[in-house]
């Protein structure tokens, strides 16, 4: 796999004509065919035997690492560092480190342009607190996961990258994740330091494996429009489920707006059954508890509102997701959550819509938080470097900068204040909930997901009731966790 | 002859048998050194020697089985050698044939033979990558097939159950709307070049993005929908929307629904291809069809126009020129036809990646799929043992339907 991978790159950079190399081929053969056509067939099998020898040192050389790599991408960080003049002066604390001198590390993670141009920012001002190390930023916006797998496992992978549930799941238990408690304690920073929530997914047999960089969960988003209509109040921060169902029976009684938005997706559902004292399996990740009253309970709960046609799947009103519905003003509320504010605000700038936090069931209010670390190869040649930089954009100071640019929550409790957009704060405080559990079910994480939103896809096609769908998705659980 | 033979030349013989030997065997050591079957990750690939420690400490029976192969391949390619060697004509044949492909076959055998070596080695074990492999047998195999017995592990054989249907359906609908539009084009009419510039069109159009195109058109509120809706209510027939690529419901359920009765989930094998799979195999239909109606277009215009004459004269109308002299023509190309597109549609990805992802409820989900979800661990842990041993199956099951239809479409195809 890596050497395919490492093979097509080289040859990218050797077709692309960057590379000194693609230049000289060019060269030669402008020199070979475009000038007479006297030269005889000798030259032609020479300049194929060249042609292959460059591909094979070109190959050679890409395998070796960095150098053709990091000439293309260490240029823009110091030029992007005096552009972005006005974050750069705020670079706030101290190296978290005693790094080794003259460090080069490179660092990879998905994301848009505004997720690049924000760690970017960030890997300036760990430049600037941590002078003497080299941060190559190589963004892979898609197919990020099995790029990281193949590079790992061909020996190639990044330092520091960002760790979600697939590769925690590929890289934790498998020995390719570095440990970070050490460094942390030289650091001064404690797993505590964290939303607790978010450490139960990087953490492994007591050892901590990423440190979160981000988070996001869900808030009760509804058009103040859709209410007005159906002469009933807005929702309020203290909610019930039973609430939200009223509602959503008045707004569709109404019949210009739908209720409330949900897909057959698991992490929709989740927010039920966490408030209603369920959970998809035990807090060990070992035995599945789908076949209980309390998440059962809530699946009726729903397939019920479903069946009243309170409840509508977004493919159902013509949309392609719920918050879609949303910016086209077919329904009243969904639980969504932060992607909301940049999604409005580019595609659906002039409706009005509103957030509170998540609705409280019958035992308690609990969310569901959606969240990705910072992790460090554990073959990498300068385990402190990486460290530091994992630490440092993780750390309080620098996520007091990520929360101003709106792009993100911090991942420190009480950095939640800074919040400053009022969508935001109201979406954000069901992170902070005692309940509130992460998505993460242990190294079957998908096996859980698909099975529950299965379950739930059954029961809403009426296929099955919901006593049966969750008996099924409760043995398909099984299974997946017996190792199967 | 032997006895014709002098001395030297079967020296001679002997001793290029034995190089021969020596080189086929090294060679295809040294492939399987490169691609034997260790754990990856930077520790073990960071450098030659790390590599060939690991291989000492994990690969020595994948080796020694290989090296088994390697003694009779060499012997073989041996004993042919000292065969050909007397005679100085074949020799030169031998040798410069075998030179000639020399580059593609190294290429092939490092890059495609090896890794078939090393995915049918690690099928029999348990390989998630950065750990050493461990042997676990027909493990992998038998529980590639325990969804006949256990519900809970029903996802590769409901996958053969949906590609078994793709084929039945797909291939004969395309291969007689190919051979119908060739016949269309091979007649004489206006504008020829203008209808086979627009029909070979979704050919050329990459299938992503007819892919992408037909996610438009299946939506609830699509176009697909707005066509049936509009025609319907002409006549004065309600159309209920159809979200054509999210609804699991099967064509048997549907027949059997509207007769009043119902099909549990647990038979879900009794439900037939699902209204997403349908909408699938249709977009497959119309991009691979304009492929196969080139074939048959270039072997229509391989027919001599003087047998259409003879037949003429001799009283046969369209229906029995086409049927009793055009048809059997063209059994080679249909014999074709059918087997690639066999192979085609038993592994059916790309559509399934794009448009449904496997779902709604398992019910486009192919083979090739669920190999690359569990190869990459997309649901779970990195399962790439148990991807071999499904692709292997897959390769079996694509081999015999190969095996069957050339046993029942080629006889008699040598007549012609």
């Amino acid at each position: 796999l890596s050497f395919a991978e490492g093979n097509t790159i080289s040859f990218l950079i050797f077709i692309s004509g960057t590379h000194n190399k693609g230049y000289l081929l060019n060269q030669f053969i402008m020199f070979n065919f475009g000038g007479d056509e006297m030269k005889n067939k000798n030259s032609i099998i020479f300049s194929m035997l060249l042609i292959f020898a460059m591909l094979i040192s070109a190959c050679s050389q890409a395998t070796t690492g960095a150098p053709t790599t990091a000439a293309q991408t260490t240029q823009p960080s110091p030029t992007s560092a005096s552009s972005s003049a006005t974050s750069a002066p705020s670079a706030a604390g101290a190296c978290p480190l005693k790094v080794e001198g003259e460090a080069k590390i490179t660092f990879s993670g998905w994301g848009d342009a505004t997720e690049q141009k924000i760690y970017r920012d960030s890997i300036d001002r760990f430049i600037q607190v941590c002078p003497g190390i080299s941060v190559d930023y190589i963004p892979i916006p898609d197919k990020f996961q099995d790029k990281m797998i193949a590079q790992m496992a061909g020996g190639t992978a990044p330092d520091v990258f960002y760790v979600d549930a697939q590769l925690m799941s590929a890289f934790a238990s498998t020995g390719q994740l570095l440990a970070l408690d050490d460094y942390m304690k030289q650091a001064g920073v404690s797993a505590n330091d964290f939303i607790p929530a978010l450490m139960t997914e990087f953490q492994l047999n007591g050892k901590t494996y990423g440190l979160p960089k981000d988070w996001g969960t869900l808030g009760l988003i509804y058009l103040p429009e859709a209410f007005q209509q159906a002469g009933i109040s807005e929702p309020t921060a203290d909610w019930t489920w039973d609430d939200m169902r009223t509602a959503a029976k008045a707004i569709a009684a109404k019949g210009k707006y739908s209720g409330f938005c949900m897909g057959t997706d698991e992490a929709r559902f989740a927010p039920f059954v966490f408030s209603n004292g369920g959970s998809y399996t035990s807090t060990d990740y070992k035995t599945a508890t789908l076949d209980t009253p309390e998440v059962k309970t809530e699946a009726q709960f729903v397939a019920d509102m479903f069946k009243e046609k309170s409840l509508v799947r977004p493919a159902d009103i013509g949309a392609s997701w719920c918050g879609e519905a949303i910016g086209k003003q077919l329904v009243g509320m969904t639980t969504e959550g932060g992607w909301m504010v940049n999604f409005m605000a580019q595609t659906y700038p002039n409706v009005q819509y509103k957030a509170v936090q998540i609705p409280k069931g019958p035992k308690t209010r609990a969310d569901y938080i959606f969240t990705n670390a910072l992790g460090v190869n554990a073959s990498t040649k300068y385990p402190i470097a990486s460290a530091a930089l994992a630490i440092y954009i993780t750390g309080e100071a620098n996520q007091a900068d990520i929360v101003k640019t709106g792009f993100a929550y911090s991942t420190h409790p009480d950095q939640a204040k800074l919040i400053s957009n009022p969508i935001d704060q109201a979406i954000s405080a069901g992170g902070l909930l005692p309940d509130s559990k992460v998505q993460y079910w242990g190294v079957n994480t998908g096996k859980v997901e698909s099975s529950v939103s299965k379950a739930l896809e059954r029961v809403f096609l009426g296929d099955q009731t919901v006593d049966e769908a969750f008996k099924q998705a409760q043995q398909e659980v099984t299974t997946a966790l017996s190792g199967q | 002859m032997e006895t014709q033979i002098n001395p030297s030349k079967r020296w001679g013989g002997l001793g290029a048998a034995f190089v021969t030997f020596l080189v086929v065997f090294v060679l295809l050591m040294v492939i399987a050194l490169v691609n034997a079957p260790t754990m990856g990750g930077s520790k073990v690939m960071s450098s030659v020697s790390s590599y060939l420690s690991e291989v000492r400490k994990t690969a020595i029976p994948f080796l020694v089985a290989v090296g088994i192969v390697a003694l009779i391949v060499g012997g073989v390619a041996a004993v042919t050698v000292y065969k050909v060697w007397p005679d100085r004509r074949q020799r030169n044949n031998l040798l410069s044939a075998y030179g000639f492909i020399a580059p593609y076959l190294l290429i092939t055998l490092i890059f495609t033979i090896g890794v078939i070596l090393f995915a049918f080695y690690i099928s029999f074990t348990n390989y998630d990558i950065f750990t050493t492999p461990q042997w676990v047998g027909l493990h992998n195999y038998t529980k590639a097939f325990a969804g006949f017995t256990d519900p809970s592990q029903k996802d590769f054989v409901q996958s053969l159950y949906n590609v078994f249907w793709y084929s039945l359906i797909v291939v004969p609908i395309q291969t007689a709307l190919a051979i119908g539009l060739a016949m269309m084009l091979n007649a004489s009419m206006r504008f020829k070049q203008f209808f086979r510039m627009i029909f070979y069109a979704p050919s050329v159009t990459s299938s992503v993005v007819i892919t992408l195109i037909f996610m438009w058109f299946y939506l609830k509120t699509g176009y697909i929908n707005f066509f049936f809706a509009k025609i319907l209510g002409v006549v004065g027939i309600q159309w209920q929307n159809v979200n054509w690529l999210g609804d699991p419901r099967g064509l048997f359920q549907l027949i059997v629904t509207a007769f009043g009765g119902s099909i549990s989930s647990d038979q879900w094998y009794l439900k037939g291809p699902s209204i997403a799979w349908m909408a699938i195999m249709f977009q497959n239909i119309f991009t691979t069809a304009p492929t196969f109606m080139l074939m048959f277009l270039a072997a229509l215009q391989d027919i001599s126009p003087t047998l259409n004459e003879a037949a003429k004269i001799d009283g046969a109308n369209k229906w029995q020129i086409f049927w009793n002299l055009t048809l059997p023509l063209l059994r080679p190309i249909i014999l074709l036809v059918v087997v690639l597109g066999t192979i085609g549609t038993l592994q059916v990805f790309d559509q399934v990646y794009l448009a449904t992802q496997g779902g709604p409820l398992g019910t486009s989900q192919t083979p090739v799929y669920l190999i690359f979800t569990d190869a990459l661990g997309k649901l779970g842990q990195i399962q790439m043992g148990f991807a071999a041993a499904l692709a292997f199956i897959l390769a079996v099951i694509i081999f015999v339907f190969t095996f069957i239809q050339r046993r029942f479409l080629e006889r008699g195809t040598e007549l012609y």
